[in-house]
């Protein structure tokens, strides 16, 4: 019985085959609100309200010719969206929505299981840089590079501003941290900030406007994903997808108390966090304008890590206060 | 380390074809090399084997979005070899569509502009309201592009009452809209963070390399032909001309943005003042010999035209020159020592229609005997290796 | 200064190297210097008649002889300068030193006309393609296209 309930955990629920769902619908929620913020209509006929619209794109790029240069690395070329997608795909197996006990650590939920997520999170990168790497197109390397200097950027704040909430809750395990804020919602307030600075990070994560230099359209064509078309371009828009759903349930758990409720509820609070963080990551979309490489990184370290350090001095300094 | 990245001739930043070729050390450029000749038509040789009233329609056609811009310039020289005066309602209405155009144009340059940046949502907004000039146009002469008012002596379609009336109730809401995108682009942080400083050009480098248009006057240069070699039209209107003093994008969006607010002025004085009266007068079908220079102030710069007549119904020569292609030798200029992500910027900021800027005959021998279309043969010789007829490259280097 | 001062001003400062002056429109005065000549003139309508900028070089093809028109543009009037070469010898001074935006307009003439340029900073082709048959130079009278016939691979012709 539990060895089924584990397999329909990897496989269903939220495993793979709730990942693909959810993480297009998803990119339907963002598609539309980015556009209706621009006065367009966006996805409109594919389905009721153009919801399997990304679904048909994912179908058309299945079906395209894959085409795969003769300069590139073969071997790394190929495997590496398959790469991409199981580490994704691993990632949203330890957030904290159904099959875990809080009394008892298990596989998907144990103490320090918060850093391996924040791990996991960041192979994504590398593997869009190797990507890039193996590709050996002029325009290609240039994307590589600029992804890995984003990634100088980025990560310490995301780290630090995602800790804070955690050293509050006096624990490293997703499933804790969740739980103490589901029973003391009042300390989600001072994590405010953190959890400012964190949706920054995180769409500089997702190399969303104003951080989609890597693959900026205007400048370097393609950027990281130039040589990639058919199934590997699918699959590699498929692990952006579920990196963005995986990247917002991680935040709507620390910073917004979890899912708690069991199943049935858990789904709906689910999706209603995740989509709340994933509109503010379109919001952010619409309103700004693509920044160049070196002030990401001077915005980084000037403005977003100060602030993180910031949320940490808050947090240590309520938990002295509480004792 | 150096390696040369090749923009174009095909590249999404690109609206037309073209090469640039830099040499970048790390991300910033070192150096860049113009190629043009990827968009040519044989139009100044066509244009000596078609009669006066045929080449209004060849002219039209160098450009679509300045194509009133080249028709009133051509028809401005041939009005003035054939002795030729339209009269005063019909040199209004010409004037009328040209800062339609111009509108139309500024609004299409923000959005690009934007664009390239990566504001899609400005490119979104102006584009929204570039519909309302569109609309305007086709109500005025009939179509969204390439209008055809102009004939030899006057324009071809006259206004009524309520075309005017409508006219100016666009012009109002445009003008409230523009007034909102010079808010945001002056005071938006990450757009301007993105367009401040990049693509700079001194005023002397501006003077010494003669930049015309926008371009010229962000770095300070009041160089306008509305102003300084006005016709009929222009000198009983009241309007400014804008500059900026800081010579790079934003000063080019700011002057962009002055222009549009003062189109709308003009416009609105066109309208209210419109005189009565016929549209047109009939021209002869030979023009004196003789030559005559005409300028024009496109939305990109000054447009001049040097046409040339022997006394026959066809011109004997017939030069056009873009405002582009004046604009190329500051742009390599303002390249040099700047980043790669901000080519796009600084190509897009001179407003470059390239297609108006290479006319001259370029049917490339077919001699290898392929019938496909001119670019497409041209590459498929270059990857196929050399023929043993083919003549060694001059450029031998070209990585493509 | 109106058109009639520029007029008697260049009489004045270039005597006998004015071979032609004329003034055939408001704002537009026509010059014909001899080649020699050519880049005293134009320092000197830089200097003192406020012509720094070029709007462009036209070249007319006159069957013996190109001619070759430099437009220049001041806030007073139009300038238009011309010389003759004759076919035979198509040879021109560059005005680069003194004009440096006129780099691209002279590369055009050379495609073009066949006009050599001595003294250019940069001599190479600018419109023509790598491939372009040497001698055959498009804006010249004497040059014609004959089109190929339209073949329709794998249809009827």
């Amino acid at each position: 019985m539990a060895a089924l309930r584990t397999l329909l955990y990897i496989l269903v629920y939220p495993g793979i085959l709730f990942l693909f769902l959810y993480s297009t619908f998803c990119e339907w929620f963002d598609r539309k609100a980015y556009a209706r913020l621009q006065n367009r209509m966006g996805p409109t006929h594919t389905g009721r309200f153009g919801l399997l619209q990304p679904i048909a794109d994912f179908v058309k790029l299945m079906s395209k010719e894959d085409v795969v240069p003769n300069a590139a690395d073969r071997g790394m070329f190929n495997v590496l969206p398959l790469v991409g997608l199981a580490v994704v795909s691993t990632a949203a197996l330890l957030l904290p929505i159904w099959n875990f006990d809080l009394a008892a650590p298990s596989v998907t939920s144990f103490s320090g299981d918060i850093i391996v997520l924040l791990y996991l999170l960041s192979l994504p990168t590398l593997v869009m840089f190797l990507a890039a790497w193996s590709s050996t197109n002029l325009f290609s390397t240039v994307g590589g590079t600029r992804v890995l200097t984003m990634l100088f950027g980025y990560e310490v704040p995301l780290f630090l501003s995602v800790l804070s909430p955690a050293i509050l809750a006096n624990s490293w395990r997703l499933a804790e941290i969740a739980a103490f804020y589901q029973k003391k919602p009042l300390l989600i307030l001072p994590n405010l900030i953190g959890f400012g600075v964190a949706v920054i990070a995180v769409q500089a994560k997702l190399e969303r406007t104003p951080f989609d230099i890597p693959h900026a359209e205007t400048e370097i064509v393609g950027g990281t994903l130039t040589e990639y078309s058919g199934k590997k371009l699918a699959l590699f828009r498929l692990m952006l997808d579920i990196e963005v759903v995986v990247s917002s349930a991680l935040l709507a758990t620390v910073f917004l108390a979890g899912f708690p409720g069991g199943g049935l509820l858990g789904f709906v609070q689910l999706v209603l966090k995740t989509l709340f963080v994933i509109f503010l990551l379109s919001l952010i979309r619409a309103l700004t304008s693509r920044i160049r490489i070196d002030q990401v990184v001077s915005f980084a370290w000037k403005v977003l890590a100060p602030l993180a350090v910031l949320q940490l001095l808050i947090v240590i300094l309520l938990k002295g206060f509480l004792k | 380390m150096k390696f040369q990245i090749p923009i174009g001739p095909q590249h999404p930043a690109l609206k037309e074809p073209i090469s640039l070729r830099m040499t970048v050390e790390g991300e910033v450029i070192r150096d860049a090399d113009i190629r043009l000749g990827y968009n040519h038509r044989g139009l100044e040789k066509l244009a000596e084997e078609k009669t006066w009233i045929q080449n209004i329609y060849l002219t039209e056609r160098i450009c679509g979005i300045c194509s009133h811009s080249h028709a009133t310039c051509f028809v401005q020289g041939v009005e003035k070899l054939m002795e030729v005066v339209p009269p005063k309602r019909g040199l209004y209405i010409r004037y009328l569509v040209a800062e339609l155009e111009r509108v139309h144009s500024h609004l299409l340059w923000l959005g690009v502009a934007g664009h390239e940046a990566g504001f899609d949502s400005f490119f979104m907004y102006t584009w929204r309201d570039r519909e309302v000039v569109m609309d305007l146009l086709e109500m005025v002469s009939g179509n969204r592009v390439h209008y055809a008012i102009n004939t030899l002596g006057g324009v071809r379609r006259d206004l009524d009452a309520g075309q005017k009336a409508k006219i100016l109730e666009g012009v109002a809401v445009l003008r409230k809209r523009s007034e909102y995108y010079f808010r945001i682009g002056a005071s938006e942080p990450s757009f301007v963070a993105r367009i401040a400083g990049v693509g700079r050009l001194s005023k002397g480098q501006a003077e010494s390399l003669c930049a015309v248009g926008p371009t010229a006057r962000a770095s300070g240069i009041t160089r306008d032909v509305r102003k300084d070699d006005p016709c009929a039209v222009y000198d009983e209107m009241d309007f400014e001309v804008g500059t900026a003093d800081s010579g790079d994008v934003l000063g080019r969006v700011v002057v962009r943005v002055k222009e549009l607010l003062e189109s709308y002025k003009i416009i609105e004085q066109i309208i209210r003042k419109l005189p009565e009266g016929p549209i047109a007068v009939r021209a002869p079908r030979k023009a004196k010999p003789g030559e005559a220079v005409s300028r024009y102030e496109a939305p990109r710069g000054e447009n001049m035209h040097y046409i040339k007549s022997n006394g026959s119904e066809k011109p004997e020569r017939l030069k056009v020159r873009a405002p582009t292609l004046a604009n190329y030798p500051a742009t390599i200029e303002m390249l040099r020592n700047g980043f790669i992500a901000d080519i796009p910027l600084i190509f897009a900021a001179i407003d470059p229609c390239i297609c108006c800027a290479e006319r001259v005959v370029t049917l490339v021998d077919v001699r290898s005997g392929e019938e496909m279309a001119v670019r497409l043969s041209d590459l498929r010789r270059r990857a196929a290796g050399r023929g043993p007829n083919a003549l060694p490259k001059r450029n031998a280097a070209w990585p493509l | 200064m109106s058109d009639s001062d520029i007029i008697q001003g260049l009489e004045k400062d270039l005597g006998g190297k004015a071979l032609e002056l004329a003034n055939p429109d408001r704002r537009r005065v026509f010059l014909k210097v001899a080649p020699a000549d050519l880049l005293a003139v134009v320092t000197l309508l830089r200097d003192r008649y406020d012509c720094a900028y070029l709007a462009t070089i036209s070249g007319v093809d006159k069957g013996e002889t190109l001619e070759v028109v430099y437009h220049f543009a001041s806030r007073a009037a139009n300038i238009n300068v011309r010389t003759e070469v004759a076919k035979a010898s198509p040879h021109v001074g560059t005005i680069c030193p003194v004009i440096p935006g006129a780099i691209l307009y002279e590369r055009e003439l050379q495609d073009m006309f066949g006009l050599v340029i001595d003294g250019l900073p940069d001599p190479r082709p600018l419109v023509t393609p790598d491939d372009w048959p040497a001698g055959s130079f498009p804006l010249r009278k004497d040059w014609k296209y004959e089109r190929p016939e339209e073949r329709i691979p794998g249809g009827k012709s």
